[in-house]
This record gives structure tokens, C-alpha cells and sequence, in this order.
């Protein structure tokens, strides 16, 4: 009888995981739901919903989310507006200047992200675009640039064109080969990457920051002033559960173009 | 969009308005960051921090890629799944977790004070602070590159070297190595891109002063109200990059060709 082999190294990298990844992520998830935890005890002294309702409760709580989300959801949408068909036509057509600007996309990787920003934030400045919302929708949707042309790129590529063809073929209209063919082969990266789109633009930080304080503040913004200036711990543990809903949601359905190599090659590995 | 903020940001640093309103030519701006003390301790931070977290991410992350290639089943899948995990939490809830754990009277001295150690000295506003959060969210991003650079090594490469009896680490330098420092330098590549301009990590974790660039430059922006220090420090963080920017675009140019 062969006995299967126990796979030390595997249990090992298991372990040693789940201690540095899922642990610290439980002990806030722990902090949400404490009522009382004081020194030296190892476990909450009181566990209870009493600060959910005092966070909830808060009118900045409230404005901070209502402004990230409607900025999140302006910026997806003109980046979907600007770049799916940038990327359609980057992925299909040949014309002039394609690799040109291409690699000015590219570029954009290249260089320390937060340099770029205080560059771009200098320019505002001359255009008065500081401290306003659409400052902020704007280099966040340079942010937003490149990961929504790399994706759909991708995506565009991999539809296979002979049935493209053979739909020509019998007779379909270019829009109709669009929708019943192009579509549903390349929609759900599509769909996966606008999600992954919305949801960093929900945690973007520097750019909101820099652009947007003191009249923009975003839910993320607040957390860091949570964290510097609020004795409560449990206010910025509620807001930290609060704030990784969206990502959980990505979580789960972003699944399919990270875990598949395209997504690391995008970025050049 | 994104040339046109470098260049004019190069120009916005050179050519100084003059009293008169007439431009100037003036490299003042750069000399007064190389001769300011507060300056160049600023950029060393960020420096050692780069190096450092890069000289970590590579032993913790070529093992989990190593694993992550040659191990199949359910074990794997778990590790794979926690490896890309940090992908998915924001930095600010992550900074906030590491304060927790950490910082002083977090979980790890609670359970310490519980067995009867003593407390540790907390990384928390230390350099160290910043080090321990960007590597963390580093790792899947680098566990992705290199496990997309180990797809090229063949199982049948590697099975052909046991075969002739070379031993565990010979397979690893001979075989697999030289194959994958493409994706090596790439990671680096872009682990130091990430660092060197990380903000929300360092002005959490970090110590007040010396701070890293990202930290710096906003405080020069904002609270100084300084913009044309703050494009300074840009342009020059943008000079220390240069290199491994141009390194990881002409990659993705390769791949993409191929």
C-alpha cells in the first residue's frame, strides 16, 4: 500500500500564511465587534453591536460614503466610456501611432505612481481643480487608465475570430456579430475588470488626498484620520469591516482573471 | 496624460517665474533638496526602505512560487488563495490591522504578556513599521510574476535533470534560475516602482520624521503649500526609477511581441 507522501512544505507555507495574512485581518474583525478590551486581558472583556450604532450613527461615516461611492461610480463609468473602445480598437484595428500610444500607457507604469500624482497635482493647481470633485474624478481616472485597456485588450484578443467570420459569413451585421459573438465571449473579463475598476477606485487614497482635502473626503481619507487622531479603536475597526465589503465582493468575482496567467503577464511577468 | 504632467513638471521646476514675471532658467529648486539635510535623509529612508522590503520579497516569495508551481491539490490551492489574498485588502485596513497586531498593547504583546514575556519593541512609527506593511502587500503581485515566470520552466526540463541525478539546488540554479530572471528583475522592477512612491503605508506606519518621499511630497504639497518643492521631489523620485521603469516597459514590450 503507498501511503500519499504529507506535504511538510506545503502545510508549512499553510501555516506560516494564514498566521501573517488571515490573523491580523481577524483581530479587526474581532475589534468591530468588541464592546470592551482592555489591557492585558487575551480576550475582548465584552463583546456587543454598541459601536456599529455609534459608527453608523456618525454624519461624516455617512457623507464619506455617499461621496465615494458616487466618485467611484463617475469615474468607472467615463472609464469604460474612454477605454473599452480604445481597447477594442487597440486589440482589432492597425492604424498609425497604435504602438505610440500604446506605450504612453505603458509609461504610466513606469513611473513612481504618487510622483506622478504631485506632478498632475501641480498642473491642477494653475487650473484651479483642487479641492473639487471633478479634480478628483480626474486623476483618478488616470489611475484607471491603464488597467481597464490592458484587461479588455486581453479580452478583445482571446474571442476567436473565426466565428466572427463564420457569422459574417451567413449573413449577420457587424453590430449583431458584436453582440452575439464578440460579446459574450470577452463580457465576463469585461464585467470582471470594470468591477476590479470600481472597487480600486472605492480604496484610491493618495489621489483623493492629495487633489481632493479638505473639501472631498472619501471613506478612505476618513479611515486615516481615524487612525490618527480617534481613541476609539472600534470606530476605525466597524469602518475597516465596513470598508472591505466591496473588496469581498471582488473578491469573489474577480477570481477568474486573477487566477488566470494573463493577469500577471498584463504586468509584464 | 501622463507624458505631458512629466515634461511640464520638468519644465515647471527649471524655469522659474522671476520677479518680474518673466521666466528663468534656475536649477534652485534641485540644489536646495541636495543641500537640504532634511531632504537627503528623506530619500535615504525611502532607499533603504525600497532595498529592504525588495531583498525580503524575493526569499519569501520564490519559495511560495516554487511550491506554488511544482504542487498540485487542495493544500496548494489554499496557499495559492492566501497568497493572493492582500490583493484584495486596501492598504488603509491594513495599516490599521498592523497597528493592532503591532503596535503597542496590540495582539502580539497581549499574547506575550499572557505566556510572561516581556513586550516587543513595537515597529510601529519605526522605518520598520513601513517595511513590514509594503512587503505584505507586495506578495501577490510578486508571487504572480514570478509563478507566471516559472510556467516557462517545462516539467520536463526539471524531471531531465533529476533524471541524471542533479540534487535539489542544482535543479533550482541550473535549471530554473537562469530561467526565470526575467521575472526576477521584473518583480524587483516593480516592487520598486511601488515603494518608491508608497504613501498611504508610510504616513500610516511610518515615523514622522525622516519620511519617505510619498509622505514628503505631500506635506510639501499640502501643508507647506509648496507645489514647485513638492514637483522637485517628484522629478527626482522620478530619476531614481528610471531605470527599473524602463527595464519593466521594455519587458512587457518583449512579451507582448512574443
Amino acid at each position: 500500500m503507498i501511503k500519499a507522501r504529507t506535504d511538510w512544505t506545503g502545510l508549512f507555507f499553510a501555516a506560516a500564511l494564514t498566521v501573517v495574512i488571515v490573523f491580523p485581518l481577524l483581530i479587526v474583525g474581532t475589534w468591530a465587534f468588541t464592546n470592551v478590551w482592555r489591557y492585558p486581558s487575551v480576550i475582548p472583556q465584552e463583546f456587543g453591536l454598541k459601536y456599529w450604532a455609534a459608527t453608523t450613527a456618525r454624519a461624516d461615516v455617512w457623507t464619506s460614503i455617499t461621496m465615494s461611492l458616487s466618485l467611484a461610480s463617475v469615474v468607472t463609468l467615463l472609464s469604460a466610456v474612454i477605454c473599452l473602445p480604445a481597447a477594442f480598437a487597440f486589440a482589432r484595428l492597425e492604424f498609425p501611432g497604435r504602438n505610440i500610444l500604446f506605450f504612453s500607457f505603458l509609461a504610466g507604469q513606469a513611473f513612481p505612481k504618487f510622483g506622478l500624482l504631485v506632478a498632475i497635482a501641480g498642473i491642477f493647481l494653475n487650473l484651479n481643480l483642487i479641492g473639487t470633485f471633478w479634480g478628483v474624478i480626474l486623476i483618478q481616472l488616470v489611475g484607471t487608465l491603464l488597467f481597464m485597456i490592458w484587461i479588455p485588450v486581453a479580452a478583445f484578443q482571446s474571442v476567436d475570430r473565426r466565428m466572427e467570420e463564420a457569422a459574417r459569413d451567413v449573413g449577420a451585421s457587424p453590430l449583431r456579430v458584436f453582440w452575439s459573438i464578440t460579446m459574450p465571449q470577452a463580457g465576463p473579463t469585461i464585467a470582471a475588470a470594470v468591477l476590479l475598476n470600481f472597487v480600486g477606485t472605492f480604496y484610491e487614497t493618495e489621489g483623493a488626498w492629495l487633489i481632493g482635502a479638505p473639501g472631498i473626503r472619501t471613506l478612505p481619507v476618513l479611515m486615516i484620520s481615524f487612525i490618527n487622531n480617534q481613541p476609539v479603536i472600534q470606530y476605525g475597526a466597524v469602518l475597516s469591516v465596513l470598508l472591505w465589503l466591496p473588496s469581498f465582493i471582488a473578491l469573489l468575482f474577480a477570481r477568474r482573471i486573477i487566477g488566470s496567467g494573463s493577469f500577471a503577464r498584463g504586468f509584464g511577468g | 496624460m501622463i507624458i505631458w504632467p512629466i515634461l511640464s513638471a520638468i519644465g515647471r521646476t527649471l524655469w522659474l517665474p522671476g520677479a518680474d514675471g518673466v521666466s528663468r532658467f534656475s536649477l534652485e529648486t534641485y540644489v536646495f533638496f541636495f543641500s537640504d539635510q532634511y531632504s537627503i535623509n528623506n530619500l535615504m529612508v525611502t532607499l533603504w526602505t525600497t532595498g529592504v522590503c525588495a531583498l525580503l520579497l524575493l526569499p519569501i516569495c520564490l519559495p511560495i512560487a516554487l511550491y506554488l508551481r511544482f504542487a498540485k491539490g487542495r493544500l496548494a490551492a489554499y496557499v495559492q488563495g492566501l497568497a493572493i489574498f492582500p490583493m484584495f485588502v486596501p492598504s488603509i485596513i491594513l495599516s490599521y490591522a498592523i497597528i493592532r497586531v503591532l503596535g503597542p498593547n496590540g495582539t502580539v504583546d497581549l499574547l506575550f504578556n499572557s505566556v510572561g514575556l516581556p513586550k516587543i519593541r513595537s515597529p510601529y512609527l519605526t522605518p520598520w513599521g513601513p517595511v513590514i506593511g509594503l512587503v505584505w502587500d507586495n506578495i501577490p503581485l510578486t508571487v504572480l510574476i514570478l509563478l507566471s515566470g516559472l510556467g516557462a520552466v517545462s516539467d520536463q526540463s526539471v524531471e531531465a535533470a533529476r533524471d541524471v541525478g542533479a540534487r535539489r539546488w542544482a535543479v533550482l540554479w541550473h535549471i530554473i534560475l537562469p530561467r526565470i530572471t526575467n521575472s526576477i528583475l521584473v518583480a524587483i522592477s516593480f516592487t520598486v516602482l511601488g515603494i518608491f512612491s508608497a504613501f498611504t503605508l508610510p504616513y500610516v506606519l511610518g515615523p514622522a520624521a525622516p519620511e519617505m518621499m510619498g509622505p514628503f511630497m505631500q506635506r510639501t504639497f499640502r501643508d507647506l503649500n509648496d507645489p514647485t518643492n513638492a514637483i522637485t521631489q517628484a522629478v527626482i523620485s522620478f530619476a531614481f526609477c528610471i531605470v527599473f521603469g524602463l527595464f519593466y516597459v521594455r519587458s512587457v514590450a518583449k512579451n507582448r511581441k512574443t
